[in-house]
């Protein structure tokens, strides 16, 4: 207890040093990761040396292979269908996952926990493992693609939905409670209205990356475009991996104006 | 903006209930002492008051009558239910017997008055009505009701959060009313209002009580609300109830008492009718 000019404090809650602990783990981790021997090996002389080599194919990559546009069109659709399809059943399971997650609408920390706890995993596997992994499990083709996607989904929406749960203000909650509702009823009538904007807007956003992700789930056999752009890329036709590029981004921009429209309408 | 007790418009009330509380003492988790074994009889019907300085104990007081802070040790009966070792279910039942009015008015500010008012039929309704939107006519009516009883029936579809302070508590009342509770329980619901409204608001709570018969207990900060709308007055003072009687005859040395402290003008809520050295003879304004 310290004294400063008659004015006693009260004793400083503990806990304190942790702040300074996480950044000194942050610092830590930074410097092992650089270390020659045991870090990642990162060098700038092997950027230099490979930079000729690469220049050589962007230079490939800005004429695209307009002639290649009608094979491209299929698998195309098909990364569209699966990113739209996982979206929307990740984005369900979502819903309900989010308000389990967050401390304000689950005040059970045992359940939390184990959601969370599932949660975290499932988000630190790589989409392209899921898929991998689902190939090997359910066979070649759209199906474990859109399952890696669900999960990646669910892993992502679930993360920033109950964040912006716990964040909003509970008077209301508390209300619905002392009024005798049911957690559910509470959650219904009372959680819903304020976590649904961003709901909408992680569902939408949540779009935008599955299409992305969607069209390299193909390396793995998981359907989609990225077969295409395996087979392409063997065989060095980097005019035809550009025009695949530029479709991507058309489609990306259809999305993002779509999603603004949407969200408009829905928030 | 007089909203008081429309005869029309009344909503019908239940039986009302009495509380019980013996030696009722609360810890809350990091050690503080919110009530100090509290002995307390409120009787069916009755208005009171309870005043007492900040972290006097008031909110914890109205908490742990319906249960939203655990006691520690103690009972607590309302309308003869315990409710401190009432099971969830049980728990449940018994909150949707008390409203609950609160300073900060707790609305859901993205949905509908209607949908707010509602919130006040939860525990009467089956879930899975409640997830369809479903609700029966009886409980529309009762939230219709409850809304005209404080004047505030023209905002049905307006958003909660585009409402003024006073109208969001007078919409809060009202989802407390749609219950048709046996007890209300009012945690400073006027200390975020201006004066005027602040009276409004204590106006519709008074005739609440008159008119319906249902218990009231609403802890306020300033004295001269407490003198002029409670008709039992209760102090406290670091977790301990200093002081019980009738509310009308409490001078201010009485709140003196209370405090532990001389009286300041910041104890008062400037009245619109300049009344504040009321005489306690005079009848109950309208
Ligand atoms: N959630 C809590 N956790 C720990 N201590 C609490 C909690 N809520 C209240 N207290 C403490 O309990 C005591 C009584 O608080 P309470 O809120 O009942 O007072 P109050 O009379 O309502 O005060 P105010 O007029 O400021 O609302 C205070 O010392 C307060 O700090
Ligand atoms: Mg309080």
């Amino acid at each position: 207890m310290s004294t400063t000019a008659g004015i006693v404090l009260p004793p400083r809650p503990s806990g304190r040093w942790r702040r300074w602990a996480g950044a000194a783990l942050v610092a830590a981790i930074t410097l092992v990761t650089l270390l020659p021997g045991i870090g990642i090996g990162f060098e700038l002389t092997s950027l230099l040396e490979n930079w000729r080599n690469g220049a050589e194919r962007i230079g490939r990559l800005l004429v695209p292979d307009w002639s290649f546009f009608p094979r491209t069109v299929r698998p195309l659709l098909e990364t569209l269908q699966m990113a739209v399809i996982a979206t929307a059943v990740g984005a369900g399971l979502s819903l309900p996952l989010s308000f389990w997650a967050a401390r304000t609408t689950n005040p059970g920390a045992v359940g939390r926990g184990i959601v969370r706890a599932v949660l975290n995993t499932v988000r630190a596997v790589p989409d392209l493992l899921y898929a991998a992994i689902l190939v090997a499990m359910v066979g070649v083709g759209a199906l474990p693609g859109i399952l890696a996607l669900v999960l990646f989904s669910v892993g992502i929406i679930v993360k920033l939905v109950s964040e912006a749960v716990e964040a909003t203000p509970t008077g209301a909650l508390e209300a619905g409670r002392a009024a005798g509702g049911s957690q559910a009823q509470v959650i219904h009538a009372l959680a819903l209205p304020d976590a649904w904007p961003p709901f909408v807007n992680q569902t939408l956003y949540m779009l935008e990356l599955n299409v992305r992700a969607a069209a390299v789930l193909g390396l793995v056999g998981a359907g989609g475009i990225g077969l295409l752009i395996d087979q392409v890329r063997s065989f060095y036709r980097y005019d035809q991996i550009a025009l695949i590029i530029v479709e991507l981004v058309v489609i990306i921009i259809v999305i993002e104006a779509v999603s603004g429209w949407a969200r408009r309408r829905l928030v | 903006m007089t909203s008081g007790a429309n005869g029309s418009a009344a909503v019908p009330a239940a039986e009302p209930w009495g509380i019980e509380l013996k030696d009722v003492t609360v810890r809350y988790p990091d050690g503080t002492l919110g009530l100090n074994g509290v002995t307390l009889s409120i009787a069916p019907g009755e208005m009171v008051a309870i005043v007492g300085l900040s972290g006097s104990g008031k909110s914890t007081l109205i908490r742990a009558i319906n249960g939203l802070v655990p006691v520690t040790a103690g009972e607590i009966a309302v309308g003869g239910h315990r409710v401190e070792d009432a099971g969830a279910r049980a728990l449940r039942r018994l909150r949707g017997e008390i409203g609950m009015i609160f300073q900060s008015f707790n609305l859901a500010g993205r949905t509908s008055v209607q949908n707010n008012v509602l919130v006040g039929r939860l525990a009467h309704t089956p879930a899975w009505r409640t997830l369809l939107g479903w609700y029966r006519p009886r409980d529309l009516d009762l939230a219709h009701r409850a809304l005209a009883r404080v004047g505030m029936l023209e905002k049905l579809y307006n958003r909660a959060d585009a409402l003024s302070g006073g109208q969001q508590q007078r919409v809060a009342i009202a989802r407390a009313l749609a219950q048709e509770p046996r007890v209300l329980l009012a945690d400073e619901p006027v200390a975020s209002l201006d004066p005027p409204t602040a009276h409004t608001v204590m106006r519709d709570l008074s005739a609440i009580n008159r008119d319906l018969g249902i218990t009231v207990l609403v802890n306020l900060h300033a004295l001269d609300l407490a003198r002029r709308y409670g008709v039992r007055l209760i102090g406290m003072r670091a977790g301990t109830v200093v002081y019980d009687g009738a509310a009308t005859g409490a001078g201010d040395d009485v709140f003196e008492q209370i405090y532990d402290r001389p009286i300041r003008a910041e104890d008062r809520v400037a009245s619109i009718t300049g009344e504040i050295g009321r005489d306690a003879s005079t009848g109950e304004p309208e």
